[in-house]
């Protein structure tokens, strides 16, 4: 039964049970023709961009009355700059550039909208082949050499207070390297790892992929460690706006999130719609590189580039049975706990607060309840990272203070 | 305020441009970035702007910056040097400097939405160079204003959680010896002009002392 069949079944009989979530929320309002038909969303070149733009090629955002326009970004603070001044609409964004902008950390402050998660692990480390060449080939063995061979490490992530730089210094202090005193960490973009590890100016970089698996295939350097393995299940992308745009298109946010959420389901469903993937976001208009870098990782075929292979069952995903997507609050204040953990906040923020003003568990709700994905009752979840510390989101405070390392 | 402000030919300009060597010959947009800087670059040096450093968005841009410490950064807004400069504002939150986004869009409606976000200014490339010079003397002028008031902001806050220090040093005064709040406000005037301090660092001693005692 397709959703419009529904909306018009929920219309004819307004006592009707099926659509609990929608019938409050939307029909209250009197309508769900979404405000604002076309839509654009912004992406970076990344392989977790796909649900975007899979929603827009396989016509899933027709579906449900809108029309997505995939545009795609050059670089994090361009997407920053473009949600927040209305020239996009949405994007694939970095979960903490989202919380960041929320509390105006080093930029533009405004209020900001998570609409639901986009893709659960697929990120990596990579480390240079001349560092896995004197050993270094895991956090264990790099710490053992940063503490032998004293220089000055570079390590990059992708955006100041994004995903990929929080990973980097949680990898790298779980390991006992103080990432803000005993390394040097920079930002560069996604494109630009490889080429600039090639010539040397990097020893190591935390991105999403294709970029660990072409550093490999190019043969300049080794994969540390998975994402995953730092965090299994760890939230990503989302899919990220105005707190204004969902107050003033909120039936276009819910038709824009079903689509969305349709192609993540689609995505996840068969090895040949993943393959069918690939082959999509590798095209110039997207990603811009060969199908090859892209398509081994996301089907789980992992190899570390010295030789050892392995199947990944917590390889990139984009649904996972509806698992993915739902917004925990837990996940939005892990990132605001690595801001004050890293000096990014000078003061702890109102962290549960923060969460629920941003992350919009209300709409997420409607739409998982509209197409029968089944939703978490809490909106907390328990995690167990690689240094062996839980988050559960109870006591953020504490959490943020209790790391032995920080800045 | 500043009455002297230099005009903007003397100021000390950098422009991040993109990386040829790096760019992708085969991507168009890479191209056209690099061909758009370049024009910049060309106008600006015909009004005669001293631009002090022409510098790569790579790895060492933070320190070059650093280094060179210009009184304005020129950056094309669709570049991926962005990020980087994004480290850079990060890390030198503290010290803020004017800078500037120019961009193709001849749609100019959202400059001042852009303005208003954060980002001084924005010049359209192709622009006439006898045009980009007011731009940029708006963007500097408005940067100064923004940090004039930035700055009242930052006092009337110091001042304002100062007060309120004094209020609750004063608070334990009155309770601990039964002194009126006239007599407890010229104990703490009193100990701050002996030992040279500020009213305000007298007030918190006291309320740190109080804690410990606590």
């Amino acid at each position: 039964m397709s959703r419009r069949t529904l909306i018009k079944a929920a219309a004819a009989s307004s006592a009707t049970g099926m659509l609990p979530g929608l019938q409050s929320a939307v029909y209250a309002a009197g309508s769900d023709k979404p405000e604002k038909e076309e839509v654009k969303i912004g992406f970076i070149p990344l392989t977790d961009c796909a649900s975007v733009v899979m929603a827009s090629v396989l016509g899933f955002d027709k579906k449900y009355g809108v029309k997505i326009i995939p545009t795609k970004e050059a670089s994090w603070a361009g997407v920053r700059d473009k949600l927040v001044n209305g020239e996009l609409d949405m994007a694939h964004v970095l979960y903490g550039l989202v919380y960041g902008v929320h509390l105006g950390i080093g930029g533009p402050k405004k209020d900001m909208a998570v609409l639901m998660n986009l893709n659960n692990n697929g990120q990596a480390i990579t480390l240079s082949k001349t560092l896995a060449d004197k050993g270094a080939v895991d956090g264990g063995s790099l710490a053992k050499l940063m503490a032998r061979e004293k220089r000055e490490y570079t390590f990059a992530g992708t955006f100041p207070t994004g995903t990929h730089a929080m990973w980097m210094h949680y990898w790298l202090a779980a390991f006992g390297i103080n990432p803000v005193t005993g390394a040097k960490l920079i930002t560069v973009p996604p494109p630009q790892m490889v080429a600039n590890m090639r010539v040397g100016n990097m020893d190591g970089f935390c991105v999403g992929e294709p970029w660990n698996h072409r550093a490999i295939m190019d043969g300049i350097g080794i994969t540390a460690i998975t994402t995953q393995d730092l965090w299994k299940d760890h939230p990503e992308k989302v899919l990220g706006t105005t707190s204004d745009f969902v107050k003033n298109n909120p039936n276009t946010a819910r038709a824009v999130m079903m689509a969305v959420l349709e192609a993540s389901q689609w995505i996840d469903a068969s090895l040949q719609n993943k393959l069918k993937m690939a082959e999509t976001v590798a095209q110039k208009a997207y990603i811009n590189t060969s199908v090859d870098a892209i398509n081994q990782r996301i089907l789980g075929r992992y190899q570390n580039g010295l030789g050892k292979t392995w199947d990944d069952a917590n390889h990139m995903k984009f649904f996972n049975g509806g698992a993915v997507n739902y917004p925990y609050l837990s996940d939005g204040m892990w990132f605001l706990t690595q801001h004050k953990r890293w000096g990014l906040l000078k003061d702890h923020p109102d962290y549960l607060g923060v969460a629920k003003q941003i992350n919009r568990i209300d709409l997420y709700k409607d739409v998982a309840g509209a197409m029968k994905i089944s939703v978490p009752k809490d909106p907390l979840r328990t995690s167990k990272l690689i240094d062996g510390v839980v988050w559960d989101g109870k006591d953020p405070k504490k959490y943020a203070d209790g790391f032995a390392i920080k800045a | 305020m500043n009455p002297t402000r230099p005009s903007t030919a003397a100021l000390r300009i950098v422009i991040v441009a993109p990386d040829s060597l790096l760019a992708d010959g085969t991507d168009t947009r890479a191209v056209t970035e690099a061909e758009r800087s370049r024009s910049l670059r060309i106008g600006l040096l015909e009004n005669g702007y001293n631009i002090v450093a022409v510098l790569p968005a790579d790895v060492f841009l933070p320190d070059r910056l650093a280094q060179i410490a210009p009184d304005m950064i020129i950056v094309d807004a669709e570049s991926q040097a962005r990020d980087t400069l994004e480290h850079v504002v990060l890390a030198t939150r503290d010290a803020r400097r004017p800078i500037v986004l120019f961009t193709e869009d001849e749609d100019t409606s959202h400059v001042g939405a852009a303005i208003a976000a954060g980002v001084t200014a924005y010049v359209v490339a192709g622009m006439a160079p006898d045009r980009v010079k007011p731009v940029l003397e708006v963007a500097l002028a408005r940067f100064e204003h923004e940090e004039g008031l930035r700055r009242e902001l930052a006092d009337a806050r110091t001042e304002l959680s100062e007060r309120k220090v004094i209020d609750r040093a004063k608070g334990l005064l009155i309770k601990a010896h039964g002194l009126t709040e006239d007599a407890a406000y010229a104990r703490l005037r009193k100990t701050a002009m002996d030992k040279g301090l500020r009213l305000a660092d007298v007030a918190q001693r006291l309320i740190d002392v109080s804690d410990l005692l606590a």
